[in-house]
């Protein structure tokens, strides 16, 4: 009720009456939490945004407590993991990813050099526990999230120590053992988690007797057996088969001897051995590979799988490259390998829609070897796995790994569709959490149904280019076979790395929207609302015109439709 | 002790030692709305009658912010006196007067000298859109400048007269169109530029002038605030779209004028006593078919068909070549006060060292 002044003067903010909110016709912000691209792509499952809006704030310990929140590894993802958070990341668009793995491997070491506990709490005495079998990361990942979930966790590991193939496959010059024998202790050193090393499933343990005495049974062996490689019925006397060959270098810091060496695969093993044999003295090393190199015009469903930076080094250092090839034929001295024919070959959908790869005739060239190392996959040794195993891997049924038998799943590597560290660490995560859900008798937890923010969902004016924080890298003279390569950041370069981060999708608090209504629809709360934000939308006055929405810098603030709830 | 439960213990231990009781709510006060417990003045209330997405609207909200409490306003006719003050209500939280078309600088001359009079503080301070600033207000405007009263005289400029139905001012910019100067066959959209008022307010070597845009909050806040510390006559051009006249997306509102000011049409100035002493420089220049483009109004400039639109697209370009030489637009090297670093935000709001 408008109550008029002395001389019928309208009375200081009497248009509070006037509800401007019913113009309102078609469309209505909204704040909406989506997921920013990093996030989306991380095999691990980590909320890269969330652990670098801690760093903005200026707590990296937080920011580890975020990170840790999922991956309980970082030092060690941060040195090895092909980072498509990178790839997917939205910053692309401004000026260039931000360097993800270099402040994760930050933040990794500071918590070791800072002792930082992790967030987990000892679980009760008669907790249940749940068994593991393979003590690598995908293991012991699972057994951190049990943690989480108030299970107690024991791990079956076959070899003397856990770690699995971060021991057995990964080059020092990528991971240091110091690195994983200082995180691995720290997790495995937590309250509730109980460690069985030289247990051979099949020989010390059955799955049977597990079951018996555990919750539930994680099956986590990786991939132990080379696959058979041959070309045409002709295998070579003196085969070395890539991962057994990259094994023995890690227990001997050796390998044989040979001046021209063909590495034939597409994976990081096939990488790390083409360096390996590059610095131990071959002459030439070339990869032949049926994928492409990145650039600008390859089909990433076609580009060559393996950690970018690696590849970057392995090209630096001298490494050849074939792409689209293949081996033909090998040509035999009796038996051992002088040379071998490659042939040009594509990726083609056929007439089925799926897609092949068809050799090119007229293409076929020979060149001259004293080596030939395949690296063309592993697979599960079906050893003590009572039949789980289906055509070289264990294949589950759903996301969490449940496999045919009750109470077990899959985890990591032996699943066949993975192949990296934090495909495994994500694992982990996935089937401890539908093995707690399980036990506490409720349905499995949800996926998350959120739209991804693209780079067109925000808005770039409000974000200057700042480069990349660039590591430090030895000299390809002073590379040497336990020598890290690649350096530390440092915190300084850390902290401005994370300001480049845009919070796609998530609330920056950056006042534009409260700064850029005409109608002071936008109200600054001092507490938290709800959704997560300092900000709520007076609906009594909102228009609707949709400013706020395009000058919400990360795309948080949304137009819905006028009937939706929100 | 976990950190959380250390904070609390020492903030209690602080408390005990040098603190006093929070004051219980005063008996008969109801909780403070959110709305009412903003840290910002607002001194344009909500419930105005703006349309979807105004420019004019937000200007005034930014100005009024930061303009504080203890002001008045002598307002002229035009879009923002009908949609504030719909009798019997007013958005305005000050005192506030409107009287004619022309006279808003008078009407302000006169409050000021009575302020004088009475020994108050109070600055007086002037509103008019383009039409009542560029054209009909503009001797009173001169004489009040001229005078030396101590007025801050802000023009939102919405490049024609929207209140009446979008009829050409002497601000509308070459080759717009409205509805009396309608692109067709015999012209593309108006004859005549658009007339340099910033230069003509300079002439009267006045303390302060200045041109800004509702794009650029933070700077035309700190122009406000610089304008209300100057003892006499200040002036104050702010670019404000009108999504109806202009004929942009209601959203595209702080879009289209950002793009002005990045093209160089509308360029961000300071002249005090008649020299200039302040530029924004543009980071990344665009050309100004990014800017006309995004605007109905220059929609018969976008016809390849028409040679005519070529050539008016040429000539407005040469216009903001033009702006960028004259004021030296275009920055040498990234800076934290140019287009780009003025509007960078950050976690919690702008980045720590900016305007």
């Amino acid at each position: 009720m408008t109550v008029l002044t002395r001389g019928a003067y309208a009375g200081p903010g009497t248009s509070l009456d006037f509800k401007t909110g019913n113009w309102r016709s078609t469309e209505k912000p909204a704040h909406i939490h989506a997921k920013a691209p990093c996030h989306a792509a991380c095999p691990a499952g980590e909320d890269q945004q969330a652990w670098f809006a801690k760093l903005q704030e200026g707590h990296a310990e937080d920011a580890w407590r975020e990170l840790v929140s999922a991956n309980p590894l970082p030092a060690i993802t941060g040195r090895v993991c092909p980072h498509p958070c990178e790839t997917a990341c939205n910053r692309v668009a401004v000026e260039g990813a931000l360097a993800i793995h270099n402040v994760e491997r930050w933040l990794g070491d500071e918590a070791m050099r800072r002792n930082w506990a992790y967030p987990v709490t000892e679980p009760a005495e008669d907790a249940p526990d749940v068994a593991i079998v393979g003590a690598g990361p995908g293991g012991v990942s699972a057994a951190y999230h049990c943690l989480r979930h108030g299970l107690r966790a024991t791990l079956y590991e076959t070899a003397p120590e856990a770690g699995g193939l971060l021991r057995s496959a990964i080059p020092r010059t990528r991971l240091p053992r110091e690195t994983i024998d200082a995180e691995l202790a720290r997790v495995l050193g937590l309250p509730g988690i109980t460690l069985h090393t030289r247990a051979r499933l099949g020989r010390d343990v059955t799955i049977d007797e597990l079951k018996r005495k555990h919750a539930a049974v994680l099956l986590a062996p990786g991939c132990q057996e080379g696959k058979e490689w041959s070309v045409d019925g002709a295998v070579p006397a003196d085969l070395h088969e890539g991962l057994h060959l990259l094994k023995e270098f890690m227990d001997h810091g050796a390998v044989p001897e040979a001046k021209n060496v063909i590495v034939h695969g597409g994976g990081n093993t096939a990488m790390d051995l083409c360096r390996i044999m590059k610095r131990s003295g071959a002459e030439t090393v070339t990869l032949i590979t049926a994928s492409v190199l990145p650039g600008p015009d390859a089909d990433p469903s076609d580009v060559i799988n393996v950690v970018p930076r690696e590849l970057e080094e392995a090209l630096e250092e001298g490494v050849e490259v074939i792409e689209h090839a293949t081996i033909n034929r090998l040509i035999m001295k009796g038996s051992q390998v002088c040379g071998a024919e490659i042939q040009s070959l594509r990726k083609l959908p056929g007439q089925d829609g799926r897609s092949r790869r068809v050799g090119f005739e007229g293409t076929e060239r020979v060149i001259n070897v004293d080596m030939v190392i395949p690296c063309i996959g592993e697979r599960v040794d079906p050893e003590g796995l009572n039949g789980l195993v289906d055509h070289g891997y264990l294949r589950p049924s759903d996301r969490f790994g449940r496999l045919a038998e009750e109470r077990v799943l899959a985890l990591g590597d032996a699943r066949g569709d993975r192949g990296t560290v934090a495909d495994a660490i994500g694992d982990g995560r996935l089937a401890v959490s539908a093995v707690a859900a399980q036990l506490a008798g409720e349905s499995d937890p949800p996926a998350d149904a959120r739209g991804e923010m693209p780079s067109g969902g925000l808005n770039l004016g409000y974000y200057e280019g700042i480069s990349r924080a660039v590591a430090p890298k030895l000299a390809v003279a002073d590379r040497t076979f336990d020598k890290e390569i690649e350096g530390d950041i440092g915190r300084a370069a850390v902290m401005a790395e994370a300001e480049r981060c845009m919070a796609c999708g998530n609330c920056l608090a950056c006042d534009n929207c409260w700064t850029f209504c005409p109608d002071n629809a936008v109200i600054k709360t001092e507490e938290l609302a709800v959704d997560g934000s300092h900000y709520l939308f007076d609906m009594d006055f909102c228009k609707g015109c949709g400013i706020c929405a395009h000058e919400c810098p990360t795309g948080f603030i949304q137009m819905l439709p006028e009937e939706a709830g929100g | 002790m976990s950190t959380e439960g250390q904070d609390a213990a020492r903030l209690a231990e602080l408390r005990q030692k040098f603190g006093r009781e929070p004051l219980p709510p005063r008996e008969g006060e109801a909780e403070q709305s959110p709305r009412d417990a903003q840290p910002r003045f607002r001194g344009l209330e909500s419930g105005h009658r703006a349309c979807q997405g105004c420019g004019e609207a937000l200007a005034a909200r930014l100005v009024m912010e930061c303009a504080g409490p203890d002001v008045m306003i002598a307002n002229a006719t035009g879009c923002l006196e009908v949609f504030t003050t719909a009798w019997p209500q007013s958005a305005w939280r000050v005192p506030w007067v409107h009287s004619l078309f022309e006279n808003a600088a008078a009407v302000a001359s006169g409050m000021e000298a009575a302020m004088k009079a009475k020994g108050r503080n109070t600055k007086v301070l002037a509103f008019g859109g383009d039409g009542g600033t560029y054209d009909i207000g503009f001797q009173a405007l001169s004489g009040m400048l001229e005078r030396y009263h101590n007025v801050l005289y802000v023009c939102f400029d919405n490049e024609a007269y929207m209140n009446t139905g979008i009829q050409r001012s002497s601000s509308t910019p070459h080759a717009a169109t409205t509805t009396t100067s309608p692109a067709g066959k015999e012209r593309m959209g108006k004859r005549h530029l658009k007339k340099d008022l910033l230069s003509i307010i300079a002439a009267h070597h006045i303390p302060f002038a200045a041109s800004a845009s509702v794009a650029y909050a933070a700077d035309l806040q700190r122009k406000v605030r610089y304008a209300m510390g100057v003892d006499g006559p200040t002036f104050l051009v702010v670019h404000s779209p009108c999504p109806l006249g202009w004929r942009h997306a209601s959203a595209m509102t702080i879009e289209v004028a950002r793009r002005a000011v990045e093209c160089g049409l509308f360029p961000l100035v300071e002249i005090e006593r008649g020299a200039v002493t302040n530029v924004m420089p543009i980071r990344d220049v665009r050309p100004v078919t990014d800017y006309l483009s995004l605007q109905g109004r220059f929609a018969h400039l976008m016809k390849d068909a028409d040679s005519r639109a070529a050539e008016e697209r040429a000539h407005l370009q040469a216009l903001a070549d033009y702006n960028i030489e004259v004021f030296g637009l275009r920055g040498d090297s990234p800076d934290a006060a140019d287009t780009t670093g003025t509007a960078v935000v950050g976690r919690s709001g702008r980045p720590a060292g900016r305007i």
